[in-house]
């Protein structure tokens, strides 16, 4: 067993870990934070899926923009809320929740079996793309390959991305300001 | 071509003499109840009637009959004709109906001029007119039917006509129960002889040589030259057509009627019940006289004979004037019938004529005296009847004019010579003796009887005459002091009167006031009859019926004016016989009113207990079947609507809960569907 | 090296977390959490498949338009939330049901 293949079980752990305790916490500044943890780990699983500007983006939008966000919103909201909240009993099983537990539960057998079925390993192209060499290596550097690729190739949805991001930006600003003035 | 000009003149007169009564019929019905008019409408309608008729009479007696039809309607393969027939029969019939119409008329305008509802009564009497006049002239047996039965419902209407009286409707209900028995017989006669000859036209079926006459019955069968059916049905016929007669002309046993139908005004009973419709009957025996023949004529004989000798002797006591002359009606109808059932076919044609007249002066001098007492009654304030002749007496200075016409209609009742009944009634008793010539003693019994009945006719007349207009005023013996304002009233009243009684003599009639055979209508009538041969009877009878009822007379006359005399005794057997109408009244009720009745209720029992009871029963059934079915409609139909609607109401709420605005449930439902299309694919 | 079934087990597990959190959870900000994780694990994939197109990049450039829009996402989404709780003082959305007829 590779220290990749490690690396790659100990950081799919805390992802998948951090991440149930999220779901399960009643907590929502606890499951922020848990959240924090998942995003890291899944960062360094992007890294080991050899996307290392993609695990950097991940780690500068996510958690330095979105999770900032979510504090921001979960701060102003209110304390009353915290309060009602954090009086919930934790439970991870409840009987309330049983049924999503079931659908969640079924739903991943689900999709296992589909992965397990299609056999991602052995697909067509992907044999195509070890055979010809377009294979990323742990060792190439792809971040110019980026680059060139998202102003010549996918230059008209990084466009439009950015126009949407323009949007989003302007409505959220819309959206959170005060109602008196509006 | 004349001739054919001639006839359809004839025809348009004597339409126009039948519409007439019916217009003023009509314009009576449109003028106020209480118009002094109506009188005058009717009576001008009647004197144009009669004018009519006379031209007719003029044209038609004794030469060729008119007759002529139209198609009336088509039943199948059967035309049915309608159509006008003027033989010397009928035109008789039509100038007597006018002619005794007229008077009548004209008194009746003074004598219903204080009624309330003149108008009516007009309407009424024309009505009653032009029923009688065109009965007289049409030829289909249809029709004569018809106007038949209207000729009964305008008697009805008229004997009703004071319609507040209890007496009265009784009266005219009992004529009319009467009546309709003999229309029944007449209705089932027409029957059969439609399915015998099929046809109803009166000329094909009783002329001379007609579908009647050629028919013969032969080994029990009926055979005509349509067709054949058993004799049960020649008789039945006969049968219905004799109890039709016995009905209108109220022979006994269905004579009941008449003298209750005294009740009307006294001007209907002289125009309706002592001339015309009474003569109808005597009119349908002379148009279907061909189907009559050997048993049937000698029942009619009887019959006639019986009804004049027992009206006869009933008259005899009665003590209700109108009454007495209801019953001398009946007699003499008797008579008529009675020549008829001998043969003597004229005779009683005859008799049926002279009768008219002086019988209906009769009812009209009665009216007269009936009128006056009234006026007693009333001025006095007295509490009797005014019709009861033992209350009169001495009327004769109070009323001369009254009192000469009486005493020629009595004379022509009685039959004395030189008056028109001499001559009918002496031919029938003549005809009658020649009939019963050579026939065994029984049947001699039978003009014996009508001899005895003719001077018990001149005792009641004569005691009637006493009693009315001689001696002293009974009436002041018992109300001394009643004042007395009589007189024979207007021109109105005399008039019609003496009218009558010139025509109650014999020149009218024939110039030789002996001998029946020389009169012109006896002659006029006699082609239809049967022999007319010398006999000794010719000389032996009148002789005999005049002297003895002359003695007759006398008798009565003493026996009657002299105020202490004979006296019969009141309490014999006789006696209350007569004075009760041979019970027949009493019998009837008895033996058939009764048990109708009890029929009735008993009927009307079932109807209430059985009938409406089973009907109740039915009801009721209904009314559970109705609860029932509410029930089930209720809890079943409903019920089952109401689980529709609770079970999509139930889908509903479910369904709602699906719509529970939860964001999370809607994701987490179609995550489940999706989930289940996913384990279904892999399944599958 | 890592095949690609393991980060798609990965990516299953945490994209059915990320579910139950989104069907579960009473708190808008946690929804949105679970949101973001199904976001995740669809990138997780993305970066996975794109390790096999050196050329064009497409899988990681897709990941990366995915997490631009997923903050984008994140920003109006808690924009509303904020809203929604100015004017109902609650951000359960099953609270929010005044379109609920």
């Amino acid at each position: 067993m590779s220290l990749v293949r490690v690396l790659f079980y100990f950081l799919s752990f805390i992802a998948i870990a951090s991440a149930l305790y999220a779901a399960s916490s009643k907590n929502l500044v606890r499951s922020i934070f848990v959240f924090f943890v998942t995003l890291f780990a899944l960062a360094g699983l992007y890294v080991l899926a050899l996307a290392d500007f993609v695990a950097v983006t991940q780690v500068v939008i996510y958690v330095g923009g979105i999770l900032v966000l979510i504090l921001f919103a979960f701060m102003l909201s209110g304390k009353e809320t915290l309060n009602i909240l954090q009086q919930q009993q934790e439970k991870l099983f409840s009987l309330k929740k049983l049924p999503a537990l079931l659908l969640a539960g079924v739903f991943f057998i689900v999709l296992i079996n589909v992965v397990l079925k299609a056999d991602v390993d052995n697909l067509q192209w992907v044999k195509d793309a070890i055979s010809f060499k377009n294979e990323i290596t742990p060792n190439a550097v792809m971040i110019d390959n980026i680059g060139i690729n998202l102003m010549t190739r996918y230059l008209l949805p990084f466009e439009a991305i950015s126009i949407l991001l323009l949007m989003a930006l302007i409505g959220a600003a819309h959206l959170s300001r005060k109602e008196g003035k509006v | 071509m004349e001739d054919f000009l001639h006839s359809i003149q004839l025809l348009n007169y004597t339409v126009a003499a039948v519409a007439l009564p019916l217009f003023a019929a009509f314009i009576n019905f449109c003028l106020p109840v209480k118009s002094k008019w109506a009188g005058w409408v009717s009576t001008i309608a009647i004197l144009l009637s009669c004018v009519l008729s006379a031209r007719v009479f003029a044209g038609v007696w004794n030469n060729n009959p008119v007759h002529a039809q139209h198609v009336w309607f088509t039943v199948g393969q059967t035309e049915v004709m309608a159509g006008l027939l003027l033989n010397n029969l009928s035109v008789l019939l039509l100038l007597l109906v006018s002619l005794i119409a007229l008077p009548v008329h004209i008194y009746s305008t003074a004598y219903m001029a204080h009624d309330d509802r003149r108008s009516r009564y007009f309407t009424y009497l024309s009505f009653f007119c032009f029923s009688m006049l065109a009965l007289v002239v049409v030829d289909s047996l249809v029709l004569f039917y018809a106007f038949w039965e209207l000729v009964g419902f305008s008697s009805y209407l008229l004997i009703g006509f004071w319609l507040t009286r209890n007496k009265a409707v009784q009266a005219n209900k009992k004529a009319f129960i009467m009546n309709r028995i003999g229309d029944i017989g007449l209705l089932s006669a027409i029957i059969i002889l439609f399915t015998q000859y099929h046809t109803f036209d009166i000329v094909q079926l009783f002329a001379q040589k007609g579908l009647v006459a050629q028919s013969v019955i032969k080994d029990g069968v009926w055979i005509a030259a349509t067709g054949q059916m058993p004799a049960i049905w020649q008789y039945v016929a006969c049968a219905g057509i004799f109890l039709a007669v016995a009905a209108k002309s109220a022979q006994f046993p269905l004579h009941t009627w008449l003298p209750d139908a005294m009740e009307g005004p006294t001007s209907v009973s002289a125009l309706i019940h002592a001339a015309t419709m009474v003569a109808a009957g005597v009119f349908l025996l002379g148009r279907v006289y061909p189907m009559f023949t050997g048993t049937e004529l000698t029942i009619l004989a009887v019959t006639g004979c019986f009804t004049a000798f027992m009206a006869a002797t009933i008259a005899l006591t009665q003590n209700d004037l109108k009454r007495i002359l209801a019953y001398s009606t009946i007699s003499q109808l008797g008579f008529m019938i009675l020549a008829m059932g001998v043969g003597a076919y004229a005779s009683s044609l005859f008799h049926l004529a002279t009768h008219a007249f002086f019988k209906c002066l009769l009812f009209l001098v009665a009216g007269i005296v009936i009128h006056e007492m009234q006026h007693v009654k009333e001025e006095n304030n007295l509490d009797i009847d005014a019709q009861d002749i033992s209350l009169m007496g001495g009327l004769r200075k109070k009323l001369p004019i009254t009192f000469i016409v009486a005493v020629i209609g009595s004379l022509a009742l009685v039959g004395l010579p030189l008056t028109s009944g001499y001559l009918s009634k002496d031919g029938i008793l003549i005809q009658a003796f020649e009939w019963s010539e050579g026939k065994s003693v029984l049947f001699k019994l039978i003009p014996v009887l009508a001899l005895l009945t003719s001077w018990l006719t001149a005792f009641y007349v004569t005691r009637l005459m006493v009693k009315v207009f001689f001696g002293e005023f009974r009436l002041l013996k018992s109300y001394p002091n009643a004042k007395l304002h009589m007189h024979d009233g207007g021109l109105q009243y005399k008039l019609p009167i003496i009218l009558l009684a010139v025509c109650c003599l014999f020149p009218l009639f024939s110039f030789n006031p002996f001998s029946y055979g020389h009169a012109w209508l006896f002659s006029g009538l006699t082609s239809l009859g049967n022999h007319e041969g010398e006999s000794i009877y010719h000389t032996i009878i009148p002789v005999l019926v005049n002297i003895i009822s002359v003695v007759v007379l006398y008798a009565a006359y003493v026996i009657y004016t002299k105020p202490n005399g004979f006296k019969f005794q009141q309490s014999g057997f006789l006696y209350r016989l007569s004075y009760n109408q041979w019970y027949l009244d009493a019998i009837y009720q008895r033996f058939v009113v009764k048990p109708v009745l009890r029929l009735c209720s008993a009927t009307f029992w079932v109807d209430r207990n059985v009938i409406d009871g089973f009907l109740h029963l039915l009801t009721r059934i209904s009314g559970y079947i109705a609860k029932l079915t509410a029930w089930t409609d209720e809890h079943i139909v409903d019920g089952f609507l109401h689980l529709m609607a609770s079970i999509v109401q139930s889908i509903g709420n479910f369904a709602r809960r699906f719509q529970n605005g939860k964001i999370q449930y809607y994701l987490y439902s179609m995550l489940v569907i999706v989930l289940v299309l996913f384990i279904l694919k892999i399944l599958i | 090296m890592i095949s690609l079934t393991d980060f798609m087990v990965v990516s299953a597990a945490l994209f059915c977390i990320g579910l139950y959190m989104v069907i579960t959870k009473r708190n808008a900000i946690q929804i949105l959490i679970g949101i973001e994780l199904i976001l995740n694990a669809a990138i997780l994939n993305l970066v996975a498949f794109g390790k096999y197109d050196k050329v064009n990049n497409s899988g990681q450039i897709f990941a990366l338009f995915a997490i631009v829009l997923a903050a984008a996402t994140t920003a109006v989404a808690l924009a509303i939330i904020l809203n929604v709780y100015r004017r109902y003082k609650t951000i359960d959305p099953n609270d929010i049901n005044k379109l609920r007829d």
